[in-house]
């Protein structure tokens, strides 16, 4: 056990001499490894906030995981009675205890804007839309529940209609006139971020604002789908039980479709091939890094071969000198490892580098343990294989011709 | 019980012509604790294998050799090189210090091989055999910024610092002056005395060779016993 302790902490001593006696070479040979693992830890954390930026572009169109949808068709082109289908939904929201739903419903609605009057689409929403959709306000606030109260219907509209009625502040109350059969004045209570290139203009409004300033007949012909934020694990057997539900609710005539609709909802697996990508350049990038500095370890050893010889002949059996040269290079790469891995945090952080790889992510994700995990095993086996090739040639070596070397 | 006993030892190795060259021949050779020999030997006669094997860095092709009473062949590598770094201090012609290291560092450098005590207090022992040398002054010194004779001195204190009961010295002043070499082999065989550890040096040189109380000759691989005198009278080239 003295044995043991003296050799380990011996190679270490060993290591540490070594790395400061020719600090100049390890310097230049490690920034190598720091920029490999720098890179492939950069790779891996840009690949989770491209991942996440992926993530929020499929939850804002299809909701997040698990969101359920249901869809009503009238088999006889009979107009259906949206009332008792709104109250069924809340009938089954209750009786499963569904924490968030929403309706989704689109009407065209005839605006008055400054240029003359325009049919604008509007989404018919609830409160929770914000919250399944992960939508946030550029401007203004997003719905609650008084909203739905008020005798000037509350719309949020996206940045191309508020550029188009001269983008008031919505904290000054601005308002729009809904022209036409169920004309309104509408007040604008928050912006929406257009997607990217989109110039078009859209409104949202919620659905029971819109039913108070439209003839029932529209709703009628065309009721809104419902959706319901579940838990994943239970999604399947709510699928089934909605469905019963709903249907039998519903009554003759009425087609019920309920299906999950998130991007879960295939089954496979939509960041594969974010995640093969990134494997790949990780991997040659690693290779890469670990190629050269078996290169400069190799070189290294050849020039040590007497200092290796001298050193046997003062009792340094051959696995002390495996030892000892394999700490030499781990030690050197676990350092450049912290560093690269540093460096790769200070990128993957920065704001310019977000706004580039992912513009719009709403919830930035903090600098993935994995990656940096990964960097730092990365290091420690690009040191342990650059450090085994020249362990082995010194292990080779006979004590005799280094000597003389 | 002899320290180091050689007996029919030869060595030789394989030619790439295939040839087998016969570098040592049938050696008999006795060291006991505190003894003070020395092999004067032209360049090619087997000094330096001669000095590998007795250091237990090279086996030979025949013939046993006892080191403390064991058989060297029957030792692991491992206790091989234990044994090497315990009892045996090497010291070389071209000093062989290691460089980038501070004298202090030199001489701690055979005790980070050691255990206990010798290796907890490296510092301060490699300390206590530079001042035995006389390096108390340049201990910091790199290798380079000392004379030849320093480094030597520091080679000494080096091989002297796990205490050695053998101390191997191949050409100890074949790098250094005359007046040099003298004040060196004078401390290496003070120091060894001191210490009680028997000194092999191996030399070409009968003034050196002359300063051990047994002396061999080798010549083509056969170690044969020295006249020292006649030898000296030789190299003065005196009339008899």
């Amino acid at each position: 056990m003295r044995r043991l302790a003296a050799s380990v902490v011996g190679a270490m001593v060993e290591a540490a001499a070594e790395l400061r006696i020719h600090r100049t070479r390890v310097l230049l040979s490690l920034i190598g490894v720091a920029v490999a693992v720098a890179a492939l830890t950069t790779v891996v954390g840009l690949g989770t906030v491209a991942q996440q930026s992926s993530l929020e572009s499929y939850e804002r169109s299809g909701g997040r995981a698990a969101t359920i949808g249901a869809y009503f068709y009238s088999q006889s082109g009979e107009p259906m009675d949206a009332a008792s289908l709104a109250s069924s939904v809340d009938t089954v929201v209750d009786k499963y205890r569904i924490s968030h739903h929403t309706s989704n419903g689109y009407a065209n609605q005839r605006v008055q804007l400054p240029e003359g009057v325009a049919d604008i689409p509007f989404q018919l929403v609830d409160v929770d839309y914000a919250v399944i959709h992960r939508l946030t306000v550029l401007h203004g606030d997003w719905f609650t529940d008084r909203d739905a109260g008020r005798f000037a219907p509350a719309i949020i509209i996206n940045e191309g209609f508020w550029n188009r009625i001269g983008s008031p502040d919505p904290r000054t109350h601005p308002t729009v006139e809904l022209t036409g059969a169920d004309a309104a004045t509408a007040v604008v209570i928050g912006v929406v971020e257009s997607f990217p290139g989109d110039t078009t203009s859209s409104g949202m409004m919620l659905t029971d604002a819109f039913a108070a300033i439209v003839d029932p007949a529209v709703l009628a012909q065309q009721p809104p789908s419902y959706e319901f934020w579940v838990p994943e694990e239970t999604s399947d057997q709510l699928t089934t039980l909605l469905s019963r539900d709903l249907e039998a609710m519903a009554g003759e005539g009425v087609q019920v479709d309920v299906n999950r609709q998130d991007f879960g909802a295939s089954g496979e697996d939509p960041f594969a091939p974010i995640r093969m990508v990134v494997t790949g350049v990780a991997v040659l990038i690693l290779f890469l890094g670990a190629l050269s500095l078996v290169n400069i370890s190799l070189v290294t050893v050849r020039q040590r071969i007497r200092e290796i010889g001298i050193r046997r002949s003062f009792g340094a059996t051959a696995p002390r000198i495996f030892f000892a040269v394999m700490m030499e290079s781990v030690v050197g790469t676990v350092v450049a490892g912290v560093i690269g891995v540093g460096v790769a945090i200070a990128i993957v952080q920065s704001p310019i580098v977000q706004g580039y790889i992912a513009p719009g992510v709403i919830d930035i994700p903090p600098f993935p343990v994995d990656a940096a995990l990964i960097g730092l095993a990365a290091s420690v086996a690009v040191g342990a294989l650059a450090g085994l090739l020249p362990a082995l040639v010194a292990v080779r070596v006979r004590v005799i011709d280094a000597i003389r070397y | 019980m002899a320290l180091l006993e050689l007996q029919g030892v030869t060595r030789s190795v394989r030619l790439p012509d295939s040839s087998v060259l016969d570098i040592l021949r049938g050696v008999d050779l006795e060291v006991d604790v505190g003894d003070h020999v020395s092999v004067v030997g032209r360049s090619g006669s087997g000094k330096t294998t001669l000095l590998n094997l007795l250091g237990l860095l090279d086996a030979p092709s025949s013939g046993t050799i006892h080191f403390d009473g064991r058989l060297v062949s029957r030792l692991r590598s491992g206790q091989r090189d234990r044994a090497r770094g315990a009892d045996i201090g090497f010291i070389f012609q071209q000093f062989n210090l290691l460089p980038g290291r501070t004298a202090l560092e030199n001489v701690q450098t055979p005790l980070l091989y050691a255990t206990g005590r010798q290796f907890w207090q490296r510092r301060r022992l490699a300390a206590e055999m530079l001042d035995r040398v006389g390096l108390s002054g340049r201990m910091q010194s790199m290798p380079e910024k000392l004379s030849g004779g320093e480094q030597q001195r520091v080679a000494i204190a080096r091989a002297l610092v796990r205490g050695p009961r053998l101390i191997l010295a191949d050409e100890p002043t074949g790098a250094l002056d005359i007046e040099t070499g003298t004040t060196v082999m004078a401390l290496l065989d003070d120091v060894a005395e001191a210490s009680g550890a028997a000194l092999i040096t191996i030399t070409h040189d009968t003034n050196v060779a002359a300063l051990a109380r047994r002396h061999y000759r080798l010549d083509t691989g056969v170690l044969t016993p020295l006249d020292i005198t006649r030898a000296l009278a030789a190299a003065l080239d005196v009339p008899r």
